[in-house]
């Protein structure tokens, strides 16, 4: 009995070490996000799967992806690589998805251009719509009752007195 | 106890085909024998899924570890509470709680028109039931809750489950899952009533007269689902944000942008008898989409285009959606002529056309969202190579069209039906533009110069004053007439037509989460490692670490900082975040604090520590309490909506044009 309370216990002990140990996990401070870093990072995904932002603006202090990617921004700008080079490194190493949005070429143009053709072509319709709707529906086509005209102006001359 | 649970579901699978069948042909044969019994087995259904998802929490609290899904989500340490959200934390059980909350709602609406639309009401339940097929079908037989742990031909006892996810153990997450499900599932009744409307052969607008509250009701679940998941993101996940344009929270955000669209659209229905197509497409859109949301989240798809593949549900859903869609385009268009258009437009400046408008850029904003979420699977499948489409594309896109839509906020409930006229628009529109303009002059003075910032605050203080005025006009009216003070003539005013006046104080709440949304422009950040005794600087506030504390309860170990936040020089606030590390998932969390404000929060997360120091995230955010805030004032518009108005407007149709049509019927009750 004793050595299975102490088989518990030791167990709870390693159970608290674990936690422990991952409250301790983010170790490092280092966030790197200098505005020149952050002018490349917005460009880049933060591809840790459980942020939909950008390299610049993810906050976890444990991710890791988005810190050793400021880490490689910092050390390629010390060599003097453009922006535009080292986005380009991101794109040699990971594909078209280390960019934060499509680039605007090819068939990922139309991912830019796709909400502005729906609005143009929502306008479109409103446009006929409108038409459509503000034209007189056509009268029914009805004899034209043959009014006396004395009758007639009977009525226009009652109609005017009570004006 | 496992296999009663599985039985009632069956046997609810049989009852939703017996109430689909039974309706059909209850209805075709004009059997009023039949037409009951599909009813009573709408009520059977939901005694059986209230049975079943009973046994479900009963196995997660009681911790019935031989059940996968108890040992999956559940463990003995987690509190009671945490056990019961365990029912929504995993696949099947959230799909369980799907066909829960969508039995319930059928039996409801069975039960409050078990007198009313004998001739729409065969066909509602027959289409509610399809629903609910489906979902009995995947919790039945595809992904069943109550599927046991095996190992070689013995059942297991595992002894102790995984737990709940550590950053759903939070107040929110208690009720924002069954909160926006509630919102998803309510809209198939609008959905419902809309097609028997169709199948029925109805011309007029009974199913909209019908399901108005429902719509109003399912609409309001959705805003405060998302909104509590906002929240939630906002002080759980550490870094201070609330929206992040995920596909799970797109999935959430694409029917409610419909559903409101729908809620606009349809008020030119009852008064003008226009749009009626139109409204079966947002209606029908909004329903499809509460069901492409539960896919987006349930079947990863977004994550890759092959993970349709890896997902056993994914052909069922898709499956499902396509032969929906399919059967409602059919009935549209084959019930075209009894969906005519009974007015003219008499005018585009009118505010027939700023409902248009208004739907356009609802629908424009849902096509975006989605076109954004959608994109990457269908840039992989055409190019075969992955791209990501993160928060900066959603921001390009969609703030010039919130923009757009906050300016339509506060233009629309201005601009009269029908027609409105050069000088009234003047009238309207002249204090509230001077203002805007005015407004956008002292904030570039005072060095504000985000061009997005200085036209949202502009249009914010726009709608405001469009909203106020009305307000203060209609109450002014009654003072005149009345005698009564300013105060209770506006509770008059709002008494008397509840929906427009509940419908301004929405539009308000929309604002002040504009206001917040804006403050996002300005936010100010810094990481420091710190140890007690050491202080550093943020905005206006010095943050000196006092203490650090450690402990531990039976669920995690804790970690915890207490941190004086100082304003020239005196202490003004102690925060005291904490950072836990949970025992048997293993998995640390931060629990951060913050110091909430109307002008701007301090967060502080204590993201972990080195040695002696302590790693601590701080933050200021301006202005984002007015989010919080703005859904309180949607929240009471959205009740005011609801209640009846003291006076009933009826407007006539107008038929011709050019004739005078509006007709004003007092019903004092």
């Amino acid at each position: 009995m004793s050595r299975l309370s102490n088989m518990l216990k030791s167990k709870g002990r390693l159970l608290l070490a674990v936690a422990l140990a991952g409250i301790c996990l983010p170790q490092t401070a280092t966030q790197l996000v200098t505005p020149e870093i952050r002018r490349v990072g917005d460009k880049l995904a933060c591809k840790c799967g459980a942020c939909n932002n950008t390299v610049a603006t993810c906050q976890m202090l444990e991710c890791h992806y988005s810190l050793p990617a400021r880490e490689k921004i910092a050390t390629l700008q010390k060599t003097g690589a453009t922006d535009q080079a080292i986005v380009n490194t991101f794109v040699k190493e990971s594909g078209l998805a280390a960019l934060a949005s499509p680039p605007a070429e090819g068939f990922n143009l139309l991912g830019w251009l796709m909400p502005f053709i729906a609005i143009s072509f929502g306008l479109v319709a409103v446009a006929m719509w409108f038409k459509r709707m503000s034209r007189p529906r056509p009268a029914a086509v009805v004899a034209a009752p043959s009014i006396d005209r004395k009758y007639q102006q009977r009525i226009d001359k009652e109609l005017e007195e009570l004006e | 106890m496992e296999n009663v649970g599985a039985l009632a579901i069956l046997l609810a699978f049989c009852f939703a085909v017996y109430a689909v069948l039974a309706s059909v042909a209850g209805k075709w044969r004009s059997n009023p024998f039949l037409l009951v019994s599909a009813e009573r087995a709408v009520y059977s259904n939901f005694f059986l899924l209230t049975a079943a998802s009973a046994i479900l929490v009963y196995s997660l609290i009681a911790g019935d570890f031989r059940l996968a899904y108890v040992a999956g989500h559940s463990n003995r340490a987690m509190p009671t509470a945490y056990k019961f959200a365990s029912w929504w934390g995993g696949q099947s059980g959230s799909l369980l709680l799907w066909a829960w909350l969508l039995s319930l709602y059928s039996a409801i609406v069975v039960f409050q028109n078990r007198r009313k639309f004998r001739d729409m009401m065969p066909w509602t339940v027959a289409i509610l039931m399809s629903v609910q097929l489906f979902f009995n079908l995947l919790v039945g037989f595809v992904v069943s809750p109550f599927e046991v742990l095996v190992q070689g031909r013995g059942i297991i006892d595992v002894g102790d489950g995984q737990g709940l996810n550590p950053l759903l153990q939070y107040w929110t997450m208690v009720i924002h899952p069954p909160i926006l499900y509630l919102g998803y599932v309510g809209f198939t009744v609008p959905f419902a009533f809309a097609m028997a409307s169709l199948i029925s052969k109805q011309k007029g607008e009974e199913w909209i007269h019908t399901t108005r509250r429902w719509s109003i009701v399912t609409w309001f679940f959705q805003s405060t689902g998302i909104l509590l998941g906002a929240g939630w993101a906002y002080a759980v996940l550490g870094w201070g944000g609330y929206w992040g344009w995920d596909p799970v929270e797109n999935a959430s955000l694409l029917p409610w942008l419909t559903s409101t669209a729908f809620l606009h659209s349809v008020m030119m229905q009852e008064k003008k008898g226009m749009m009626k197509v139109w409204n079966m497409v947002l209606v029908a859109a909004t329903f499809f989409l509460c069901i492409f949301g539960t896919t987006l989240t349930r079947t990863g798809i977004v994550s890759s285009v092959h993970a349709f593949a890896q997902s056993p549900i994914g052909v069922y859903f898709f499956s499902f959606l396509a032969i929906g869609i399919a059967a409602t385009i059919f009935l549209i268009v084959s019930r075209l002529d009894y969906l005519k258009t009974e007015s003219r437009l008499e005018s585009v400046v009118s505010r027939e056309s700023s409902f248009l408008f208004n739907n356009l850029i609802l629908v424009a904003s849902c096509f975006s969202v989605l076109w954004g979420t959608l994109f990457p699977v269908i840039s992989e499948a055409v190019t075969g190579e992955k791209i990501s489409v993160d928060a900066p594309f959603f921001n390009k896109v969609n703030i010039p069209i919130g923009l757009f839509l906050l300016f339509l906020t506060g233009v629309g409930p201005l601009i009269a039906w029908r027609r409105s006229s050069v000088e009234s628009l003047k009238r309207a529109f002249f204090w509230p533009t001077v203002g805007s303009i005015a407004l956008i002059a002292v904030l570039a003075v005072l060095g504000i110069h985000h061009p997005y910032a200085l036209m949202s605050f502009a249009l914010c203080l726009f709608v405001t004053l469009t909203i106020t005025g009305e307000f203060y006009k209609g109450s002014r009216a009654i003072q005149a007439k009345s005698g009564q003070n300013l105060a209770a003539a506006a509770i008059e005013l709002t008494h008397r037509n509840t929906r427009r006046y509940g419908g301004y104080l929405i539009h308000m709440g929309v604002v002040l989460m504009f206001i917040g949304f804006t403050g996002k422009a300005f936010d100010k950040d810094t990481t420091v490692e710190a140890s007690v005794g050491d202080s550093f600087r943020l905005g206006g506030y010095e943050m000196k670490v006092r203490e650090i504390l450690d402990g531990e309860n039976d669920n995690y170990a804790w970690r915890h900082a207490k941190i004086d936040v100082l304003q020239n020089g005196q202490l003004v606030k102690t925060l005291e975040p904490e950072r836990r590390g949970y025992k048997v998932s293993r998995q640390p969390t931060s629990e951060v604090d913050i110091w909430r404000r109307l002008n701007e929060d301090v967060y502080v997360n204590f993201a972990g520590s080195d040695n002696k120091k302590a790693v601590i995230q701080a933050y200021v955010f301006p202005l984002v309490s007015w989010i919080w805030i703005g859904f309180w004032v949607l929240l009471i518009g959205t009740i005011i909506c609801l209640i009846p108005s003291k006076v009933r407007l009826q407007y006539a149709r107008t038929q011709v044009v050019g004739v005078a049509s509006k007709q004003y019927v007092e019903v004092e009750r």
